[in-house]
């Protein structure tokens, strides 16, 4: 990161074996839930509250917010659920936290499990990282074998709290926190209606928090640093460092962590980041935070990568995936392929996503193949407006962001191929 | 091609690191992966439902669900290629043309001899490397005509397998 240590990442490729507790201890690791002890839980809550952390699975709800709510509600069985299902293409930086420094992610559901007196904590993990399952059940057999998990943890009376891995099978729609937790429950993942809200009720039945891999990773570095610090990390509207996932055209593509409120340009050119393209040709436009993120074009490039700088401009974060596309791609063409995912992966039960992915797909590919008619593009947005609005999850409900957000700049290249 | 599995065998795999409801994704995608036809047939199913707590109809309702999990015997090597737009920007087309050309079937089918079938799945988390094809658990990134070319001759030859 430029001029400033890594803040998340500090420990990646230090370790000779990421799984040692012995290695994580001496880098600093296990302070987090030290200081958290020591603290009075309202403390706690309130530095989480104060870091300003959002949602780094890409919804960007603020985490304090959340654990809030659930602290609030007076139950004696809750459960603490880490969502690794990280499935918006072009997204691969949970990844690197779940391979390289598992500990990190351990101790920040440990805080969770501390300040919530849970018993019990999953880690919902997606199929594709099977060989990462591996590497996550030794830190925790590790964790266990130190006393950092199991009974009376670090040598106190009661708190007894273990977390358990559970395989996903290829379900983006899993990667949705209700459908998460059905799919741990032994069901097919298919989202439920909200409300009632997860810290209302969540796996089977019970007030959960469900958050992501990064989101858990930031806890013990807010709880060591302070809420104030990690959020100066970032800007007002968001704190703390991102973990960005470079793709596509980029030159140098691959997991960075920036600083929120880095200028977008940098993250973009420099070759500290992407590096430009690796095509030689100029970047087009720029795919946002998975396939159900926004699309900008290079106008927007003068930006600062932060929550509020991209919303103000209609982009978003989202999960931190930046896919550069250069200029020899057609956004009909990317848009058909971001639309055909979602038909792929919509799961069923909304009618409208069901089959209004599939329509849109279809009607997008009428555009690459000559045959779109005058009326189709309007046809086009009214579907994916429909689907925007009466499907029952973010799935759904975001299918048509990427569209809506191309056709700004996008336009003529649609009206182009109509006959 | 190697033996189907037997019981002991599958009550091995399902018993090996739990066997409740929540451990049937896991359970059910070891199978498949020990399984010589890279499949769950009913009887598997059933033995599964038995020892988890869930109907055969619920396995069946999750073997259907997942895109992980089939029903149908496969080719002994599936080439799965991610085709999610970071992939599919970054050379995908090269990918298929040139499967198409050394094991000459076209995507979706497999081939005589049983051996290879390719097919598109979507993201698997490996856009920095892209494009990929991943069997089983294994991914190979980076992919060129060399490459490919490299990892189906050592296929054939039965030095990477999975």
């Amino acid at each position: 990161m430029k001029n400033s240590e890594p803040v998340l990442l500090k420990r990646v490729g230090k370790m000779t074996d990421p799984a040692s507790v012995e290695e994580y201890v001496k880098l600093g690791g296990f302070e987090g839930i030290k200081k958290a002890i020591s603290m009075d839980k309202e403390e706690i809550l309130a530095e989480i509250d104060t870091a300003h952390v959002r949602g780094r699975g890409g919804a960007a709800y603020p985490m304090g917010r959340k654990w809030i709510h659930l602290y609030e509600m007076d139950h004696d069985t809750k459960y603490i659920v880490c969502n690794a299902d990280e499935g918006e293409p072009g997204t691969f930086k949970d990844k690197v936290l779940l391979d390289r420094d598992p500990l990190s992610v351990i101790e920040g559901m440990l805080i969770a499990g501390y300040l919530f007196r849970s018993k019990q904590g999953y880690i919902y993990i997606r199929g594709e990282y099977r060989t990462i399952h591996k590497v996550f059940k030794k830190a925790l057999e590790q964790a266990k074998a130190a006393g950092y998990l199991g009974k009376n943890i670090m040598g106190i009376e009661g708190f007894n709290y273990d977390i358990n891995i559970v395989s996903g099978s290829g379900a983006y729609v899993c990667g949705e926190n209700s459908a998460l937790l059905n799919s741990i429950e032994g069901k097919v993942g298919r989202p439920r209606v909200k409300p009632p809200h997860l810290a209302e009720v969540g796996l089977y039945g019970k007030p959960t928090l469900v958050n992501n891999v990064e989101s858990y990773a930031c806890v013990p570095v807010i709880l060591t640093e302070g809420g104030q610090t990690f959020l100066n990390y970032g800007t007002p509207d968001g704190g703390g460092t991102k973990l960005i996932s470079i793709s596509g055209h980029a030159k140098n593509r691959g997991v960075y962590e920036v600083k929120l409120g880095t200028k977008l340009k940098d993250i973009l050119y420099s070759e500290e980041f992407g590096g430009g393209t690796s095509t030689g040709k100029e970047i087009k436009f720029v795919h946002f935070g998975g396939q159900s993120g926004p699309i900008g074009y290079l106008e927007d490039c003068d930006l600062e990568y932060s929550y509020e700088g991209l919303w103000n401009n209609g982009l978003a974060v989202g999960s931190g995936a930046i896919v550069v596309m250069d200029e020899s791609v057609s956004i009909v063409e990317y848009l058909k392929s971001v639309m055909e995912f979602f038909a792929h992966e919509s799961c069923g039960k909304c009618t409208p996503c069901r089959i209004g992915t599939t329509r849109a797909a279809e009607l997008l590919k009428d555009f690459t193949t000559g045959r779109a008619k005058k009326g189709d593009l309007e046809r086009l947005e009214k579907m994916l407006q429909h689907i925007t609005f009466l499907s029952a999850c973010g799935l759904g409900q975001s299918a048509a962001v990427a569209f809506q957000s191309a056709l700004k700049h996008g336009r003529e290249e649609f009206e182009s191929l109509i006959k | 091609m190697s033996q189907e599995l037997t019981l002991e065998q599958k009550l091995e795999i399902i018993e090996r690191d739990g066997s409740s409801k929540e451990d049937v994704l896991r359970i059910l995608i070891d199978l498949q992966h020990a399984d010589p036809k890279g499949y769950i047939d009913e009887e598997t199913a059933k033995l599964v439902g038995d020892k988890v707590g869930l109907t055969l109809t619920k396995v069946y309702e999750i073997m259907t669900f997942y895109a992980f999990l089939k029903t149908k015997p496969q080719a002994k090597y599936v080439l799965k290629i991610c085709n999610s737009s970071p992939c599919h920007f970054s050379g995908v087309s090269g990918v298929t043309d040139t499967l198409k050309e050394l094991l000459g079937v076209d995507i979706g089918e497999t081939t005589k001899d049983n051996l290879f079938a390719y097919h598109f799945i979507p993201c698997c988390g490996a856009c920095d490397i892209g494009p990929v094809i991943k069997i089983k658990d294994t991914v190979y990134g980076d992919l060129n005509k060399e490459k490919i070319k490299q990892l189906i001759d050592d296929l054939k030859q039965g030095l990477r397998d999975q």
